[in-house]
């Protein structure tokens, strides 16, 4: 049995008895390489779930607005596990309102230029980090030997080449926060950069306003992203996010030790909520 | 639209020497929703004051800038005037023009420029502030004091003096903690039963203290002035209120336990009291050790009870009660220093024993009865030896800290025991010798003279030959290895906190250090409060100290306690945090942050798209929170703000700066 | 790569141009340090205006976005020595998370000095006169900060026009169809 059949066996089971009132998933798109999210609550529906290397969408997010309708099944790889503890972790939802199927995953398949997707080959954790029960065995599969490489890439610019980069960044932004909209960790009942009163971020869509939320985007996510590069695929401008989330993240472990947000449910805080009376002092 | 009334001051020449005042009401009479501007020659002075109020009143002003000296210095007078007129006080914002502009800047067109913008941001700030509203919190005039030592009983008994309520909490079944082990006290020699014991029937005896012996805090809520605490009292098995205190049924008690008084060196009875003089001066019964407890069988003390006070049901009681203020006294245990020292024996021989031990060897009511025995074969030791920081300045095994105590209680021991036995020989090995106190350094040379020999330098190894104990270490003063042969040592060991603090210190969100040390609200300005308001400290809780210090600590801290119960109620600062519930997602980032334990999560019904929905949202405690506004960035959502400094106001700010 | 070309204004100085710089202090310990500083009449740059806060981890990193956004040239961020916060361990919090927001605008480009956090007790009104005065001399030396505001005018793509239009189809959408 594939795990796709077994997904499709369990899917029926579950809705069937009632257990989950609603399962994530996948479906066949229009085109061979393509697939979409899928939310079905009729188990006649369970067929039509799929699970091949076309899966690109991380669907941790997709439970969110299902939650309150009742129990919410879905397939987790890696990526959407830790997802998963992310939202648990932020109080978004509870342990108990997710029922998962973990699959492993060898990595999906960029469909325009069938090589694998940048944030797959980039991935250390492809196998769920929690599930309920696995459809299929645990993946094997080589994690990147430098976490950081890209960063440092940047690193070694001088500093006005680094400057432009990132303003050239900026200008691209069309700020449409799709980068925000997938991402697990984003899950404020209003982003600050809707808040008025505030107003933190300007209407207009120039640099300035652009920079004030791509920095504040990765202040407020840095010490919580689970690097599953979903920000960097949605973005329509083809920005490199994860060259900004990963400084944050390799920043945190150089200071302040070893870390990977989200790989249990018993973390302790997270860095940046936390402190040490050791810690560096550069500011004396 | 607000309506701003901007007021500067000229201080005399203070400002104007360097400022062009009037340039700068210029400008501000151009700033939007600025109705009113004013300049006064001295504007804190009675006409100064008495021109703003009729300002106020006069043009409808409704928030007030005053351009002067520093906040630091007047804002507490501009809230009291403002709390006389129709303005909110906390409509205002201060902008300093006199310490960090007019007196640290030469150049008049330089700081006229600078004081432009700082009312600019002024002005920005306070056409965003709210009005806000202090809440009056109702005190309790009742303390309670944790901790039946020296320190606690010196507190309960300078607070109860003023007049007010005490409660005292004892998890031991007598007041007296370590002090009443002790047989003398340094410098004076006076005997530590002598002074202690009369103090012990005070506290028992004053109108204005319950003791509650044999209990411990098991629950908190609430905050300065308002804390409801549940005290579980364990079962004693005996009724306080018959039982006279005689003693029959200890005298005929079969079981017989370790006593932990006597520092394990002698046995008790199952039904027992801590020490004769005990206060409350009645038994308990250790229900781990009755044997009619245990096995069923027995009962005798029931049968030689002439009052019938004893009562195998009794039961835990729990009893919540209001206090204004706590006071930690928890006081110190001794480190236990057998796992961190293999190479003292780690407890393998008998005769290596504890400072506290000593204490109970040399007391008159203590196992030897004031004979000093060593305990394996009770003969005379005809040589001791002490060491002192066992556990102390020595963080590779121990603690980084002196103990404080232990030089003067080492300096002690050797003399009392060279007074006990004269032919005996006592060597002291010692890192340093602290003696600052009164008469302190006196009394260690006393000691010298009485023979004691003091060599400088650590024990490195303690083995048995024989049945003497060889003693192996450096005198570091003549770089030579010496060995002494002792009939017993003495270990001066380190003093570490109370067990069970770190629980208690966390129920009433009390600070603790590496050490689990109680921290005190400022190490030089604030040694007995505690950064929880209305929690404060006395003894040795808060680190080590000796008796005299812990008395010390305790006044000041029942003065502090005295100062908070004569007022009837508090103001309370309304310049705290808020929660936006609508925007709140409850993921308790800010509880985590919250260093004095004001946020809470709860659940919370709304009314959302038509539907009840419950879900977890912050909760600010007002009467907890000092309002430093640390969960307001730790909320990414903004869902936490600071009433006074809000986002809101400090962006007005910043882009009100950005205009220059 | 680049849609924004250098800007040459930063190259030039304007004349008579004073460095701008923003001071967010906290109240316990910097704000009463530099109260004390103009006790003791000392003297200082008028370039640095302070802003109160109630204490260094009130600091939120997003005002030191919108400072330098909207033209400050410099932001320094003061606190109590780690230790002696008011409020315990406020600036334990804010140590950290300037730490990572100070690493952050670096990267970004921005230069090491336009944005300082220093600890300056209440006691310490030499420091903070020093503190000032290095910082307006460091961001004096690094001329005008002048980050990009607006998006540059750069050439769109040509729109295809009249038949070429009706024909014009995402390269992306392959006509190869499931078969249901």
């Amino acid at each position: 049995m594939t795990a796709q059949d077994t997904i499709r066996a369990r899917a029926r089971e579950l809705l069937e008895s009632g257990e989950v009132a609603s399962f994530v998933g996948w479906e066949a798109g229009r085109f061979a390489n393509q697939t979409t999210p899928l939310i079905i609550s009729d188990p006649a529906d369970a067929d039509k779930l799929v699970f091949n290397e076309y899966c690109v969408n991380t669907l941790a997010k997709y439970v969110r607005d299902l939650v309150p309708r009742g129990k919410v099944g879905l397939v987790v790889r890696g990526c959407d596990s830790r997802g998963i503890v992310r939202l648990i972790v932020d109080q978004v939802i509870k342990r108990e309102d997710v029922y998962l199927i973990g699959v492993g995953c060898p990595g999906v398949i960029d469909r325009k230029s069938g090589e694998p997707l940048k944030k797959c080959t980039e991935c250390r954790h492809n196998n769920p980090v929690i599930c309920d029960e696995m459809a299929g065995d645990e993946v094997a599969k080589d994690a990147p030997a430098d976490r950081f490489a890209e960063v440092r890439e940047v690193e070694l610019m001088a500093q006005p080449e680094r400057s432009r980069y990132f303003e050239s960044i900026y200008a691209k932004c069309i700020r449409c926060y799709a980068c925000r909209d997938v991402c697990p960790c984003c899950t404020c009942r209003e982003c600050f950069v809707d808040a008025r009163r505030e107003n933190w971020v300007g209407k207009q869509n120039n640099v300035a306003e652009n920079r004030f939320y791509g920095l504040t985007r990765v202040m407020h996510i840095g010490d919580r992203c689970i690097e599953c590069g979903e920000c960097e695929r949605v973005c329509p401008m083809d920005l490199p996010l994860m060259k900004l989330n990963r400084k944050v993240i390799q920043d945190l472990n150089d200071l302040f030790g070893e870390f990977e947000s989200s790989m249990s449910l018993d973390e302790g805080p997270e860095p940046l909520i936390t402190y040490d009376l050791a810690d560096r002092e550069e500011f004396m | 639209m607000s309506r701003i009334g901007v007021f500067l001051c000229y201080c005399g020449s203070n400002i104007a020497g360097t400022v062009d005042v009037e340039a700068v009401a210029e400008m501000a009479r151009s700033l939007p929703e600025v109705v009113y501007v004013e300049t006064n020659k001295y504007t804190c002075s009675d006409p100064g004051q008495e021109g703003v109020k009729n300002a106020i009143i006069e043009k409808g002003i409704d928030r007030v800038v005053v351009g002067a000296c520093s906040p630091r210095m007047h804002e507490p007078t501009w809230r009291k005037l403002l709390a006389d007129t129709p303005v909110n006080p906390y409509m205002l914002e201060v902008a300093n023009l006199r310490e960090q502009c007019s007196w640290v800047h030469k150049d008049r067109e330089v700081a006229t420029a600078k004081a432009i913008d700082l009312v600019k941001m002024a002005v920005a700030k306070v056409a965003r502030l709210q009005p806000l509203h202090s809440i009056e919190i109702p005190v309790h005039k009742k303390a309670l004091v944790i901790g039946g030592g020296i320190a606690g009983m010196q507190t309960a008994l300078d607070i109860a003096d003023a007049g007010f309520q005490v409660t005292i909490v004892e998890r031991e079944t007598s007041l007296g903690g370590k002090m009443v082990m002790l047989d003398k006290t340094f410098p004076t020699m006076d005997c530590s039963a002598c002074i202690c014991t009369p103090k012990m029937s005070e506290v028992g005896n004053h109108p204005n203290i319950t003791v509650k012996s044999y209990s411990e805090v098991e629950n908190v809520s609430g905050y300065i002035g308002n804390f409801e605490v549940t005290i579980r009292e364990k079962a004693k098995f005996i009724d306080y209120n018959l039982c006279t205190g005689c003693g029959a049924c200890e005298t005929k008690c079969p079981a017989k336990v370790t006593n932990a008084f006597e520092q394990g060196m002698s046995q008790r009875t199952a039904i027992y009291k801590m020490f004769p003089q005990a206060v409350p001066a009645k038994p308990v019964i250790d229900a781990e050790h009755c044997l009619k407890l245990t096995t069923g069988k027995c009962g005798v003390c029931s049968k030689v009870c002439p009052t019938g006070a004893i009562n195998y049901e009794d039961e835990d009681k729990l009893t919540t009660e209001t206090y204004g203020a706590v006071v930690f006294a928890t006081g110190y245990k001794l480190i236990d220093w057998k796992p961190l020292y293999p190479e003292y024996g780690g407890g393998k021989y008998e005769d290596v024993i504890t400072g506290l031990q000593f204490e109970r060897l040399v007391n008159a009511s203590g196992p030897t009865e004031g004979h000093v025995l060593r305990p394996s074969d009770r003969t005379e030791p005809k040589s001791v030896v002490i060491i002192k920081c066992v556990g102390s300045r020595d963080p590779n095994k121990g603690k980084a800290y002196c103990s404080r105590a232990c030089c003067m209680y080492s300096a002690k021991h050797a003399h009392q025991y060279l007074d006990k036995v004269p032919d005996g020989k006592c060597y002291v090995f010692y890192m340093d010798v602290r003696t600052p106190g009164k008469g302190y350094d006196e009394f260690y040379m006393n000691t010298l003279h009485d023979g004691a020999q003091y060599i400088r330098g650590r024990v490195s190894k303690i083995y048995k030959e024989g049945d003497k104990l060889i003693c192996k270490g450096e005198d570091t003063l003549t770089s030579s290895q010496v060995t002494v042969s002792a009939d017993m040592v003495v270990l001066e060991t380190a003093m570490v906190p109370a067990d069970g603090i770190d629980e208690l210190a966390a129920k009433f969100t009390v600070g603790r250090d590496a050490d689990s040390w109680l921290v005190e609200a400022h190490a030089k300005l604030r040694p007995v409060e505690t950064n929880t308001a209305g929690i404060y400290l006395a003894g040795t809780c808060q680190g080590p100290k000796d008796i005299p210090d812990s008395v010390c600590q305790a006044g000041a801290a029942a003065s502090k306690v005295i100062g908070l119960l004569n007022k009837d109620a508090l103001q309370s600062n309304p310049q705290i945090s808020r929660v936006n519930e609508t925007l709140c997602q409850g993921d308790g980032a800010c509880v985590n942050i919250c260093p004095y334990g004001a946020i809470s999560i709860v659940e919370k019904q709304f009314r959302e798209n038509s539907r009840k929905v419950v879900r977890p949202v912050a909760q600010v405690n007002p009467g907890l929170c000092q309002g430093c506004g640390a969960c307001t960035v730790t909320c990414r959502a903004g869902a936490m703000d600071l009433l006074g400094y809000t986002n809101e106001s400090i962006m007005r700010e910043v882009d009100a700066l950005c205009q220059w | 790569m680049s849609v924004v070309e250098t800007n040459e204004a930063a190259a030039q100085v304007p004349e008579n141009w004073e460095p701008k710089i923003i001071a967010f202090c906290c109240h316990w310990c910097t704000y009463t340090g530099a109260d004390l500083a103009g006790l003791n009449r000392m003297n200082y740059p008028a370039n640095v205006r302070v802003l109160r806060i109630p204490c260094s981890g009130r600091m939120n990193p997003q005002y030191v976005i919108e400072a330098l956004n909207k033209g400050c040239d410099g932001v320094l961020v003061c606190g109590c020595h780690p230790g002696d916060c008011h409020y315990v361990t406020g600036n334990y919090f804010a140590r950290r998370r300037m730490m990572i927001f100070k690493r952050l605008l670096e990267y970004e480009g921005l230069e090491p000095d336009r944005f300082q956090v220093r600890w300056i007790s209440g006691a310490e009104a030499g420091k903070f006169r020093d503190t000032v005065m290095s910082v307006v001399e460091q961001v004096r030396a690094l001329g005008p900060l002048n980050l990009t505001r607006e998006i540059p005018y750069f050439e769109l793509p040509a729109v295809p026009d009249g038949e070429e239009a009706f024909d014009a189809v995402p390269e992306e959408v392959v006509p190869e169809e499931v078969s249901a």
